[in-house]
Protein backbone atom coordinates (compact mmCIF):
# COMPACT_ATOMS: atom_id res chain seq x y z
CA UNK A 1 0.00 0.00 0.00
CA UNK A 2 1.11 3.49 -1.19
CA UNK A 3 2.34 5.83 1.91
CA UNK A 4 0.30 8.43 1.74
CA UNK A 5 1.49 10.30 4.68
CA UNK A 6 4.91 10.29 3.31
CA UNK A 7 3.90 11.44 0.27
CA UNK A 8 2.07 14.42 1.28
CA UNK A 9 4.84 15.63 3.35
CA UNK A 10 6.82 15.26 0.56
CA UNK A 11 5.03 17.48 -1.51
CA UNK A 12 4.65 19.74 0.96
CA UNK A 13 8.20 20.25 2.07
CA UNK A 14 8.91 20.57 -2.06
CA UNK A 15 6.98 23.95 -1.69
CA UNK A 16 7.59 26.97 -1.45
CA UNK A 17 6.26 29.56 1.01
CA UNK A 18 3.62 30.00 -1.98
CA UNK A 19 2.86 26.97 -2.85
CA UNK A 20 2.29 25.94 1.02
CA UNK A 21 -0.12 29.04 1.26
CA UNK A 22 -1.42 27.79 -2.19
CA UNK A 23 -2.09 24.36 -0.79
CA UNK A 24 -3.48 25.50 2.75
CA UNK A 25 -6.07 27.92 0.60
CA UNK A 26 -7.15 25.05 -2.00
CA UNK A 27 -7.83 22.95 1.23
CA UNK A 28 -9.85 25.37 2.80
CA UNK A 29 -11.43 26.12 -0.57
CA UNK A 30 -12.89 22.21 -0.76
CA UNK A 31 -13.38 22.05 2.93
CA UNK A 32 -15.90 25.21 2.56
CA UNK A 33 -17.32 24.19 -0.58
CA UNK A 34 -18.46 20.71 0.88
CA UNK A 35 -22.06 22.03 1.62
CA UNK A 36 -22.71 22.77 -2.06
CA UNK A 37 -21.61 19.32 -2.99
CA UNK A 38 -24.80 17.32 -2.29
CA UNK A 39 -25.97 16.75 -5.30
CA UNK A 40 -23.30 14.49 -5.94
CA UNK A 41 -21.87 10.98 -5.03
CA UNK A 42 -21.27 12.32 -1.57
CA UNK A 43 -24.58 12.73 -1.37
CA UNK A 44 -26.17 10.53 2.37
CA UNK A 45 -29.22 9.09 1.57
CA UNK A 46 -31.88 9.81 4.13
CA UNK A 47 -30.05 11.61 6.43
CA UNK A 48 -29.85 15.36 5.49
CA UNK A 49 -26.64 16.36 3.86
CA UNK A 50 -26.12 19.17 5.06
CA UNK A 51 -26.58 18.43 8.94
CA UNK A 52 -24.70 15.38 8.75
CA UNK A 53 -21.68 17.42 7.84
CA UNK A 54 -22.39 20.05 11.38
CA UNK A 55 -22.81 17.09 13.23
CA UNK A 56 -21.47 14.38 13.43
CA UNK A 57 -18.89 15.14 10.59
CA UNK A 58 -17.37 19.05 11.99
CA UNK A 59 -18.17 17.87 16.00
CA UNK A 60 -16.06 15.00 15.42
CA UNK A 61 -13.04 16.35 14.06
CA UNK A 62 -13.26 19.24 16.34
CA UNK A 63 -13.02 16.48 19.07
CA UNK A 64 -10.63 14.58 17.93
CA UNK A 65 -8.53 17.29 17.29
CA UNK A 66 -9.18 17.99 20.82
CA UNK A 67 -8.38 14.66 22.25
CA UNK A 68 -5.52 13.92 19.56
CA UNK A 69 -4.10 16.49 22.18
CA UNK A 70 -4.37 13.98 24.99
CA UNK A 71 -3.87 10.66 23.55
CA UNK A 72 -2.00 11.49 20.41
CA UNK A 73 0.30 14.01 21.64
CA UNK A 74 1.10 13.16 25.64
CA UNK A 75 -0.40 9.66 25.21
CA UNK A 76 -2.50 9.66 27.93
CA UNK A 77 -4.99 7.23 27.05
CA UNK A 78 -8.63 9.09 28.20
CA UNK A 79 -11.99 7.44 27.78
CA UNK A 80 -13.98 10.14 29.14
CA UNK A 81 -13.61 12.62 26.72
CA UNK A 82 -16.88 12.85 26.23
CA UNK A 83 -17.49 14.84 30.08
CA UNK A 84 -16.01 17.82 28.47
CA UNK A 85 -18.18 18.10 25.53
CA UNK A 86 -21.20 17.80 28.19
CA UNK A 87 -19.95 20.05 30.07
CA UNK A 88 -19.99 22.64 27.65
CA UNK A 89 -22.91 21.87 26.38
CA UNK A 90 -24.67 21.78 29.58
CA UNK A 91 -22.86 25.43 30.28
CA UNK A 92 -24.76 26.23 27.00
CA UNK A 93 -27.67 24.97 27.67
CA UNK A 94 -27.78 26.23 31.14
CA UNK A 95 -26.73 30.09 30.48
CA UNK A 96 -28.63 30.21 27.55
CA UNK A 97 -32.27 29.38 28.95
CA UNK A 98 -31.69 30.95 32.19
CA UNK A 99 -29.83 33.77 31.70
CA UNK A 100 -29.30 36.22 28.58
CA UNK A 101 -26.26 35.58 27.59
CA UNK A 102 -26.01 34.44 24.40
CA UNK A 103 -24.06 31.87 22.44
CA UNK A 104 -20.91 34.19 22.17
CA UNK A 105 -20.59 35.24 25.14
CA UNK A 106 -21.44 31.33 26.79
CA UNK A 107 -18.50 30.15 24.75
CA UNK A 108 -15.56 31.69 26.54
CA UNK A 109 -17.76 30.32 29.78
CA UNK A 110 -17.77 27.11 28.63
CA UNK A 111 -14.69 26.37 27.26
CA UNK A 112 -13.56 27.77 30.79
CA UNK A 113 -15.69 25.22 32.68
CA UNK A 114 -14.25 22.29 30.53
CA UNK A 115 -11.09 23.59 31.59
CA UNK A 116 -11.77 23.95 34.95
CA UNK A 117 -13.17 20.33 35.38
CA UNK A 118 -10.29 19.34 33.42
CA UNK A 119 -8.17 20.48 36.13
CA UNK A 120 -10.49 18.80 38.97
CA UNK A 121 -10.27 15.71 36.71
CA UNK A 122 -6.35 16.02 35.85
CA UNK A 123 -4.45 16.69 38.88
CA UNK A 124 -5.76 13.64 41.20
CA UNK A 125 -5.85 11.22 38.02
CA UNK A 126 -2.60 12.24 36.25
CA UNK A 127 -1.12 11.00 39.08
CA UNK A 128 -1.89 7.07 37.69
CA UNK A 129 -0.82 5.88 34.44
CA UNK A 130 -1.81 3.88 31.40
CA UNK A 131 -4.45 1.56 32.07
CA UNK A 132 -5.29 3.33 35.75
CA UNK A 133 -5.52 6.58 34.20
CA UNK A 134 -7.84 4.62 31.23
CA UNK A 135 -10.43 3.66 33.97
CA UNK A 136 -10.37 6.81 36.27
CA UNK A 137 -11.31 9.15 33.11
CA UNK A 138 -14.16 6.26 32.02
CA UNK A 139 -15.34 6.42 35.45
CA UNK A 140 -15.49 10.31 35.19
CA UNK A 141 -17.17 10.40 31.83
CA UNK A 142 -20.15 8.15 33.44
CA UNK A 143 -20.74 10.96 36.39
CA UNK A 144 -20.93 13.47 34.45
CA UNK A 145 -23.36 11.74 32.33
CA UNK A 146 -25.48 10.18 35.09
CA UNK A 147 -25.45 13.43 37.19
CA UNK A 148 -27.18 15.18 34.79
CA UNK A 149 -29.67 12.70 34.68
CA UNK A 150 -30.19 12.97 38.22
CA UNK A 151 -30.16 16.61 38.86
CA UNK A 152 -33.41 18.76 38.90
CA UNK A 153 -31.65 21.93 37.10
CA UNK A 154 -29.96 20.08 34.58
CA UNK A 155 -33.38 18.79 33.55
CA UNK A 156 -32.84 15.50 34.53
CA UNK A 157 -33.73 12.99 31.87
CA UNK A 158 -35.57 15.28 29.85
CA UNK A 159 -32.52 17.83 29.22
CA UNK A 160 -32.89 21.07 28.79
CA UNK A 161 -35.05 22.56 25.80
CA UNK A 162 -35.44 25.47 23.98
CA UNK A 163 -31.72 26.34 23.89
CA UNK A 164 -30.91 29.47 21.93
CA UNK A 165 -29.05 29.50 18.84
CA UNK A 166 -25.94 32.09 18.35
CA UNK A 167 -27.31 35.76 17.65
CA UNK A 168 -26.56 37.39 14.29
CA UNK A 169 -22.35 38.16 14.27
CA UNK A 170 -21.27 40.35 10.92
CA UNK A 171 -24.70 40.17 9.71
CA UNK A 172 -24.65 36.24 9.02
CA UNK A 173 -27.80 35.01 10.83
CA UNK A 174 -28.04 31.84 12.50
CA UNK A 175 -31.58 29.98 11.80
CA UNK A 176 -31.61 26.49 13.36
CA UNK A 177 -32.49 25.03 9.81
CA UNK A 178 -29.42 26.88 7.92
CA UNK A 179 -26.83 24.22 8.71
CA UNK A 180 -24.05 25.67 6.28
CA UNK A 181 -23.65 28.25 8.73
CA UNK A 182 -23.34 26.35 11.25
CA UNK A 183 -20.95 24.30 9.44
CA UNK A 184 -18.15 26.94 8.27
CA UNK A 185 -18.53 28.48 11.81
CA UNK A 186 -17.57 24.91 12.95
CA UNK A 187 -14.95 25.47 10.37
CA UNK A 188 -13.40 28.50 11.79
CA UNK A 189 -12.95 26.65 15.80
CA UNK A 190 -11.43 23.62 13.58
CA UNK A 191 -8.88 25.88 12.24
CA UNK A 192 -8.42 27.61 15.85
CA UNK A 193 -7.67 24.70 17.00
CA UNK A 194 -5.74 23.04 14.72
CA UNK A 195 -3.39 26.39 15.03
CA UNK A 196 -3.13 26.01 18.56
CA UNK A 197 -1.67 22.34 18.29
CA UNK A 198 0.52 23.19 15.72
CA UNK A 199 1.83 25.96 17.64
CA UNK A 200 2.59 24.12 20.73
CA UNK A 201 3.71 21.30 18.89
CA UNK A 202 7.12 23.13 18.03
CA UNK A 203 8.05 24.29 21.09
CA UNK A 204 8.95 23.46 24.74
CA UNK A 205 4.93 22.03 24.94
CA UNK A 206 5.51 20.10 21.69
CA UNK A 207 8.70 18.35 23.27
CA UNK A 208 7.49 17.51 26.64
CA UNK A 209 4.42 16.46 25.55
CA UNK A 210 6.71 13.97 22.89
CA UNK A 211 9.28 13.01 25.93
CA UNK A 212 6.21 11.75 27.98
CA UNK A 213 4.29 9.97 25.90
CA UNK A 214 7.91 7.75 24.88
CA UNK A 215 9.29 7.88 28.20
CA UNK A 216 8.15 9.28 30.60
CA UNK A 217 10.62 8.74 33.87
CA UNK A 218 13.45 9.89 31.70
CA UNK A 219 12.03 12.85 30.88
CA UNK A 220 11.38 13.66 34.38
CA UNK A 221 15.05 13.30 35.11
CA UNK A 222 16.03 15.29 32.51
CA UNK A 223 13.95 18.42 34.08
CA UNK A 224 10.69 17.82 32.56
CA UNK A 225 8.21 19.13 34.96
CA UNK A 226 5.86 15.88 33.69
CA UNK A 227 3.07 16.32 35.80
CA UNK A 228 2.15 20.06 34.83
CA UNK A 229 2.69 19.16 30.99
CA UNK A 230 -0.01 16.41 31.33
CA UNK A 231 -2.45 18.79 33.11
CA UNK A 232 -2.12 21.28 30.72
CA UNK A 233 -2.51 18.44 27.63
CA UNK A 234 -5.50 17.47 29.63
CA UNK A 235 -7.04 21.11 30.13
CA UNK A 236 -6.10 21.58 26.69
CA UNK A 237 -8.55 18.60 25.12
CA UNK A 238 -10.55 20.04 27.95
CA UNK A 239 -11.09 22.97 26.10
CA UNK A 240 -11.85 21.84 22.69
CA UNK A 241 -14.10 19.15 23.95
CA UNK A 242 -16.20 22.48 25.65
CA UNK A 243 -15.91 24.14 22.86
CA UNK A 244 -17.73 21.64 21.06
CA UNK A 245 -20.11 20.90 23.13
CA UNK A 246 -21.24 24.75 23.87
CA UNK A 247 -21.82 25.05 19.95
CA UNK A 248 -23.87 21.49 19.58
CA UNK A 249 -25.99 23.10 21.88
CA UNK A 250 -26.67 25.59 20.42
CA UNK A 251 -27.40 23.81 17.12
CA UNK A 252 -29.47 21.19 18.33
CA UNK A 253 -31.43 23.36 20.62
CA UNK A 254 -32.24 20.47 22.93
CA UNK A 255 -29.82 18.23 24.89
CA UNK A 256 -30.40 15.32 27.18
CA UNK A 257 -28.13 13.03 28.98
CA UNK A 258 -28.57 10.24 26.20
CA UNK A 259 -26.45 12.89 23.79
CA UNK A 260 -23.24 12.14 26.19
CA UNK A 261 -22.78 8.11 26.54
CA UNK A 262 -19.72 6.40 26.60
CA UNK A 263 -20.12 5.51 23.04
CA UNK A 264 -18.88 9.16 22.39
CA UNK A 265 -16.12 8.84 23.91
CA UNK A 266 -15.24 5.77 22.35
CA UNK A 267 -16.20 7.17 18.47
CA UNK A 268 -13.81 9.75 19.10
CA UNK A 269 -11.04 7.57 20.62
CA UNK A 270 -11.79 5.51 17.34
CA UNK A 271 -11.36 8.65 15.03
CA UNK A 272 -7.85 9.34 16.66
CA UNK A 273 -6.84 5.85 15.86
CA UNK A 274 -8.08 5.12 12.60
CA UNK A 275 -6.93 8.39 11.25
CA UNK A 276 -3.47 8.48 12.96
CA UNK A 277 -2.51 8.63 16.63
CA UNK A 278 -0.54 11.89 16.84
CA UNK A 279 -0.71 13.46 13.34
CA UNK A 280 -3.54 15.98 13.18
CA UNK A 281 -4.40 15.40 9.43
CA UNK A 282 -4.83 12.19 9.81
CA UNK A 283 -6.83 12.39 12.97
CA UNK A 284 -9.11 14.90 10.65
CA UNK A 285 -9.34 12.39 8.07
CA UNK A 286 -10.32 9.44 10.60
CA UNK A 287 -12.93 11.85 12.22
CA UNK A 288 -14.26 12.72 8.58
CA UNK A 289 -14.41 8.74 7.46
CA UNK A 290 -16.29 8.16 10.73
CA UNK A 291 -18.47 10.17 10.85
CA UNK A 292 -19.57 9.98 7.30
CA UNK A 293 -19.90 6.70 6.97
CA UNK A 294 -22.46 5.42 8.89
CA UNK A 295 -24.71 8.23 7.26
CA UNK A 296 -23.46 7.40 3.81
CA UNK A 297 -24.84 3.51 4.24
CA UNK A 298 -27.99 4.19 5.92
CA UNK A 299 -29.93 2.72 3.24
CA UNK A 300 -28.80 -0.56 4.30
CA UNK A 301 -30.35 0.12 7.40
CA UNK A 302 -30.07 -2.49 10.39
CA UNK A 303 -26.90 -3.78 8.91
CA UNK A 304 -24.92 -0.38 8.56
CA UNK A 305 -23.47 -0.55 11.97
CA UNK A 306 -21.85 -4.19 11.17
CA UNK A 307 -20.73 -3.04 7.99
CA UNK A 308 -19.12 0.05 9.98
CA UNK A 309 -17.48 -2.35 12.42
CA UNK A 310 -15.67 -4.64 9.59
CA UNK A 311 -14.27 -2.08 7.94
CA UNK A 312 -12.74 -0.39 11.28
CA UNK A 313 -11.57 -4.22 11.88
CA UNK A 314 -10.44 -4.39 7.89
CA UNK A 315 -8.72 -1.18 7.95
CA UNK A 316 -6.92 -1.48 11.10
CA UNK A 317 -5.79 -4.88 10.39
CA UNK A 318 -4.27 -3.48 7.33
CA UNK A 319 -2.66 0.05 8.64
CA UNK A 320 -2.50 -0.59 12.39
CA UNK A 321 -1.24 2.89 12.59
CA UNK A 322 -3.74 4.84 11.10
CA UNK A 323 -4.42 6.19 8.03
CA UNK A 324 -2.04 8.57 7.93
CA UNK A 325 0.59 7.26 11.02
CA UNK A 326 2.56 9.63 13.15
CA UNK A 327 5.71 11.11 11.47
CA UNK A 328 8.47 8.50 11.15
CA UNK A 329 10.52 10.73 8.90
CA UNK A 330 13.13 13.20 10.29
CA UNK A 331 11.19 16.07 10.99
CA UNK A 332 11.51 18.75 13.73
CA UNK A 333 9.45 19.60 16.82
CA UNK A 334 12.07 22.20 16.37
CA UNK A 335 11.01 25.18 14.36
CA UNK A 336 13.65 25.27 10.75
CA UNK A 337 14.08 28.71 11.10
CA UNK A 338 14.84 29.11 14.18
CA UNK A 339 18.64 29.64 13.86
CA UNK B 1 40.95 20.95 49.02
CA UNK B 2 38.62 22.37 46.54
CA UNK B 3 34.89 22.49 48.39
CA UNK B 4 32.70 19.48 48.16
CA UNK B 5 29.85 19.96 45.74
CA UNK B 6 27.17 17.14 47.19
CA UNK B 7 28.12 15.04 50.25
CA UNK B 8 26.37 12.08 51.17
CA UNK B 9 25.90 11.07 54.77
CA UNK B 10 24.95 7.72 56.14
CA UNK B 11 22.57 7.15 53.68
CA UNK B 12 20.56 4.37 53.80
CA UNK B 13 18.58 2.51 51.41
CA UNK B 14 16.31 -0.09 51.75
CA UNK B 15 13.53 -2.40 49.76
CA UNK B 16 11.73 -4.26 52.48
CA UNK B 17 14.16 -6.43 54.07
CA UNK B 18 17.11 -5.72 51.42
CA UNK B 19 19.62 -3.25 52.22
CA UNK B 20 20.71 -2.36 49.11
CA UNK B 21 22.89 1.26 50.79
CA UNK B 22 24.26 0.80 54.40
CA UNK B 23 25.09 3.87 55.80
CA UNK B 24 27.20 5.14 52.78
CA UNK B 25 28.84 8.66 53.30
CA UNK B 26 31.28 10.12 50.78
CA UNK B 27 31.85 13.67 49.13
CA UNK B 28 32.26 15.35 45.82
CA UNK B 29 34.39 17.77 45.82
CA UNK B 30 33.87 20.45 42.66
CA UNK B 31 35.15 19.88 39.37
CA UNK B 32 36.44 16.33 39.90
CA UNK B 33 36.08 12.86 38.33
CA UNK B 34 34.71 10.70 40.78
CA UNK B 35 35.01 6.83 40.15
CA UNK B 36 32.43 4.71 41.60
CA UNK B 37 33.19 1.23 41.22
CA UNK B 38 32.25 -2.36 42.56
CA UNK B 39 30.68 -5.61 41.69
CA UNK B 40 27.47 -6.20 40.48
CA UNK B 41 24.85 -5.35 42.91
CA UNK B 42 27.13 -3.48 44.55
CA UNK B 43 24.57 -0.27 45.01
CA UNK B 44 26.24 1.86 42.39
CA UNK B 45 22.81 2.49 40.47
CA UNK B 46 21.25 2.55 43.46
CA UNK B 47 23.53 5.87 44.39
CA UNK B 48 22.49 7.76 41.30
CA UNK B 49 18.84 7.07 41.90
CA UNK B 50 18.82 8.13 45.67
CA UNK B 51 20.58 10.96 44.40
CA UNK B 52 18.33 11.98 41.55
CA UNK B 53 14.95 10.92 43.72
CA UNK B 54 13.99 7.94 42.25
CA UNK B 55 13.80 6.25 45.80
CA UNK B 56 13.40 8.46 48.77
CA UNK B 57 16.16 7.40 51.01
CA UNK B 58 15.31 5.33 54.30
CA UNK B 59 18.02 7.53 56.25
CA UNK B 60 20.54 9.82 56.21
CA UNK B 61 20.98 12.76 53.84
CA UNK B 62 22.18 14.41 50.97
CA UNK B 63 23.56 17.77 50.17
CA UNK B 64 23.49 19.38 47.20
CA UNK B 65 25.14 22.30 47.13
CA UNK B 66 24.13 23.35 50.40
CA UNK B 67 20.65 22.30 50.32
CA UNK B 68 19.14 18.72 50.79
CA UNK B 69 17.81 16.88 48.34
CA UNK B 70 15.11 14.79 50.63
CA UNK B 71 11.31 15.08 49.12
CA UNK B 72 12.85 17.19 46.43
CA UNK B 73 10.59 16.75 43.29
CA UNK B 74 12.58 14.87 40.17
CA UNK B 75 13.11 17.22 37.79
CA UNK B 76 13.73 19.71 40.36
CA UNK B 77 16.45 17.97 41.53
CA UNK B 78 17.47 18.34 37.61
CA UNK B 79 16.91 22.23 37.81
CA UNK B 80 18.84 22.32 40.57
CA UNK B 81 22.08 21.08 39.01
CA UNK B 82 21.99 17.10 38.60
CA UNK B 83 21.66 15.35 35.72
CA UNK B 84 22.09 11.69 34.33
CA UNK B 85 22.44 9.24 31.57
CA UNK B 86 20.97 5.63 31.85
CA UNK B 87 22.68 2.61 32.08
CA UNK B 88 20.27 1.02 29.18
CA UNK B 89 19.98 3.83 26.64
CA UNK B 90 16.89 5.82 27.36
CA UNK B 91 16.87 8.29 24.76
CA UNK B 92 13.28 9.56 23.28
CA UNK B 93 13.60 7.52 19.86
CA UNK B 94 11.02 9.00 17.82
CA UNK B 95 12.70 12.62 18.63
CA UNK B 96 15.81 13.71 16.80
CA UNK B 97 19.17 14.14 18.72
CA UNK B 98 19.00 17.55 18.64
CA UNK B 99 15.58 17.62 19.63
CA UNK B 100 16.27 15.42 22.69
CA UNK B 101 19.29 17.80 24.19
CA UNK B 102 16.72 20.55 23.58
CA UNK B 103 14.11 19.01 26.04
CA UNK B 104 16.67 18.50 28.31
CA UNK B 105 17.79 22.29 27.70
CA UNK B 106 13.81 23.24 28.76
CA UNK B 107 14.69 22.42 32.29
CA UNK B 108 15.61 26.59 32.91
CA UNK B 109 13.10 28.31 30.35
CA UNK B 110 11.32 30.93 31.81
CA UNK B 111 9.20 30.95 29.07
CA UNK B 112 6.22 27.95 29.01
CA UNK B 113 3.18 26.40 27.36
CA UNK B 114 1.17 30.17 26.73
CA UNK B 115 3.88 31.81 26.10
CA UNK B 116 4.93 29.55 23.42
CA UNK B 117 1.24 29.58 22.07
CA UNK B 118 1.11 33.26 21.50
CA UNK B 119 4.71 33.71 20.25
CA UNK B 120 5.97 35.80 23.20
CA UNK B 121 9.34 37.08 22.51
CA UNK B 122 10.72 35.66 25.23
CA UNK B 123 10.06 32.10 23.84
CA UNK B 124 11.26 32.87 20.65
CA UNK B 125 14.46 34.56 21.78
CA UNK B 126 14.50 31.75 24.26
CA UNK B 127 14.27 28.56 21.41
CA UNK B 128 16.69 30.48 19.38
CA UNK B 129 19.23 30.26 22.16
CA UNK B 130 18.39 26.62 22.96
CA UNK B 131 18.87 25.12 19.62
CA UNK B 132 22.34 26.68 19.34
CA UNK B 133 23.04 25.33 22.88
CA UNK B 134 22.31 22.32 21.88
CA UNK B 135 23.82 22.09 18.57
CA UNK B 136 27.04 23.41 20.44
CA UNK B 137 26.85 20.27 22.94
CA UNK B 138 26.55 18.16 20.06
CA UNK B 139 29.65 19.10 18.44
CA UNK B 140 31.24 19.11 21.47
CA UNK B 141 30.24 15.78 22.39
CA UNK B 142 31.73 15.40 18.96
CA UNK B 143 28.17 13.95 17.30
CA UNK B 144 27.13 17.49 15.78
CA UNK B 145 26.18 16.07 12.39
CA UNK B 146 23.87 13.39 13.39
CA UNK B 147 21.52 16.42 15.10
CA UNK B 148 18.83 16.05 12.99
CA UNK B 149 18.76 11.92 12.93
CA UNK B 150 15.89 10.35 14.61
CA UNK B 151 17.86 8.64 18.02
CA UNK B 152 16.08 5.25 17.36
CA UNK B 153 17.81 5.28 14.05
CA UNK B 154 21.52 6.54 15.37
CA UNK B 155 24.34 3.69 15.66
CA UNK B 156 25.19 2.25 18.97
CA UNK B 157 28.04 4.50 20.02
CA UNK B 158 26.47 7.71 18.86
CA UNK B 159 23.79 7.03 21.21
CA UNK B 160 25.41 6.28 24.10
CA UNK B 161 27.28 9.46 23.49
CA UNK B 162 23.94 11.06 22.96
CA UNK B 163 22.91 10.28 26.84
CA UNK B 164 25.58 12.37 27.64
CA UNK B 165 24.78 15.38 25.88
CA UNK B 166 21.32 15.30 26.51
CA UNK B 167 22.01 15.25 29.98
CA UNK B 168 24.37 17.90 29.91
CA UNK B 169 21.25 20.04 28.04
CA UNK B 170 20.31 20.27 31.46
CA UNK B 171 23.40 22.27 32.54
CA UNK B 172 23.97 20.15 35.03
CA UNK B 173 26.55 21.31 37.41
CA UNK B 174 27.05 17.62 38.95
CA UNK B 175 27.26 14.97 35.77
CA UNK B 176 26.06 11.56 36.59
CA UNK B 177 27.08 8.92 33.87
CA UNK B 178 26.05 5.35 34.36
CA UNK B 179 28.14 2.65 32.52
CA UNK B 180 28.94 5.19 29.42
CA UNK B 181 31.36 3.08 28.26
CA UNK B 182 29.10 -0.10 28.14
CA UNK B 183 29.98 -2.04 25.02
CA UNK B 184 32.39 0.11 23.42
CA UNK B 185 35.64 -1.27 22.00
CA UNK B 186 38.53 -0.25 23.42
CA UNK B 187 39.44 2.49 21.14
CA UNK B 188 36.06 4.16 21.67
CA UNK B 189 36.99 4.07 25.33
CA UNK B 190 39.95 5.73 25.07
CA UNK B 191 38.64 8.21 23.11
CA UNK B 192 35.48 8.35 25.94
CA UNK B 193 37.99 8.83 28.14
CA UNK B 194 39.28 11.92 26.75
CA UNK B 195 35.77 13.06 26.48
CA UNK B 196 35.33 12.96 30.08
CA UNK B 197 38.25 14.78 31.11
CA UNK B 198 36.70 17.40 28.80
CA UNK B 199 33.25 17.68 29.92
CA UNK B 200 34.90 18.16 33.51
CA UNK B 201 37.68 21.07 32.15
CA UNK B 202 34.77 22.88 31.02
CA UNK B 203 33.76 22.90 34.87
CA UNK B 204 31.47 19.96 35.31
CA UNK B 205 31.82 17.82 37.90
CA UNK B 206 31.30 14.33 36.86
CA UNK B 207 30.27 10.98 39.06
CA UNK B 208 31.15 8.18 36.99
CA UNK B 209 30.05 4.53 37.27
CA UNK B 210 32.08 2.19 35.16
CA UNK B 211 33.11 -1.34 35.03
CA UNK B 212 35.98 -1.10 32.47
CA UNK B 213 38.60 -0.55 34.84
CA UNK B 214 41.61 0.68 33.22
CA UNK B 215 39.35 3.23 32.14
CA UNK B 216 38.35 4.21 35.44
CA UNK B 217 41.19 4.26 36.69
CA UNK B 218 42.82 6.41 34.00
CA UNK B 219 40.09 8.98 34.29
CA UNK B 220 39.68 9.44 38.04
CA UNK B 221 40.58 12.06 40.54
CA UNK B 222 38.97 9.65 43.09
CA UNK B 223 37.50 6.30 42.85
CA UNK B 224 34.31 4.92 45.89
CA UNK B 225 34.28 1.31 45.94
CA UNK B 226 31.01 -0.35 46.76
CA UNK B 227 30.41 -3.74 48.09
CA UNK B 228 26.86 -4.90 49.03
CA UNK B 229 26.01 -1.65 49.45
CA UNK B 230 28.65 -0.62 51.50
CA UNK B 231 31.65 1.46 50.84
CA UNK B 232 34.56 -0.39 50.99
CA UNK B 233 37.09 2.30 49.82
CA UNK B 234 37.52 5.63 49.12
CA UNK B 235 40.91 7.12 47.76
CA UNK B 236 43.28 7.75 44.34
CA UNK B 237 43.07 5.63 41.89
CA UNK B 238 46.24 3.89 42.69
CA UNK B 239 45.53 3.15 46.40
CA UNK B 240 42.27 1.73 45.65
CA UNK B 241 43.96 -0.95 42.98
CA UNK B 242 45.93 -2.09 45.63
CA UNK B 243 43.94 -2.31 48.80
CA UNK B 244 42.88 -5.67 49.58
CA UNK B 245 39.24 -5.10 50.66
CA UNK B 246 38.60 -4.00 47.22
CA UNK B 247 41.01 -6.95 45.40
CA UNK B 248 39.48 -9.14 48.02
CA UNK B 249 35.84 -7.62 46.94
CA UNK B 250 36.70 -8.38 43.44
CA UNK B 251 38.32 -11.73 43.31
CA UNK B 252 37.40 -13.27 46.30
CA UNK B 253 39.64 -14.39 48.95
CA UNK B 254 42.34 -16.88 48.25
CA UNK B 255 41.24 -21.15 49.92
CA UNK B 256 44.76 -20.92 51.28
CA UNK B 257 44.87 -17.33 52.50
CA UNK B 258 45.22 -17.57 56.18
Amino acid sequence: MINLRDKGAEIWERQGRLGRVGIALGGLAIAAALPFMGGTILNTPIADYESVLVYPIAMYVLMAIGLNIVIGKSGLLDLGYVAFFAIGAYTMGLLGTKTDLNTWEILPIGIAMAMFSGIILGVPALKLRGDYLAIITLGFGEIVRIVALNLGALGRSEGIINIPTPPAIFGIEYRFDSHRIYYWTLLVLILFAIWMVRRLSVRRAGRAWESIRQDEDAAELLGVPTFKYKVWAFVLGASVGGAAGVFYASKTLFIAPDNFTLQISILILACVVFGGMGNIWGVILGAVILGYLPDRIRFISDARLLVFGLVLVIMMNLRPDGLLPRKKREKAIVKKDAL
Amino acid sequence: MTSSLMQLKNVTMKFGGVTALSEVTFDVKKQEILGLIGPNGAGKTTVFNVITGVYQITSGEIIFDGKSLSGMKRYKITKRGVARTFQNIRLWGDMTALENVMTATDTHKKSGLVSGLFGFPVSRREEKRDKARAQELLDFIGIGEYADRLAKNLPYGVQRRLEIARAMGAEPKLLLLDEPAAGFNPAEKVELAATIRKIRDAGYTVLLIEHDMSLVMRVSDRVVVLDFGQKIADDSPRKVQDDPRVIEAYLGVPEDAS
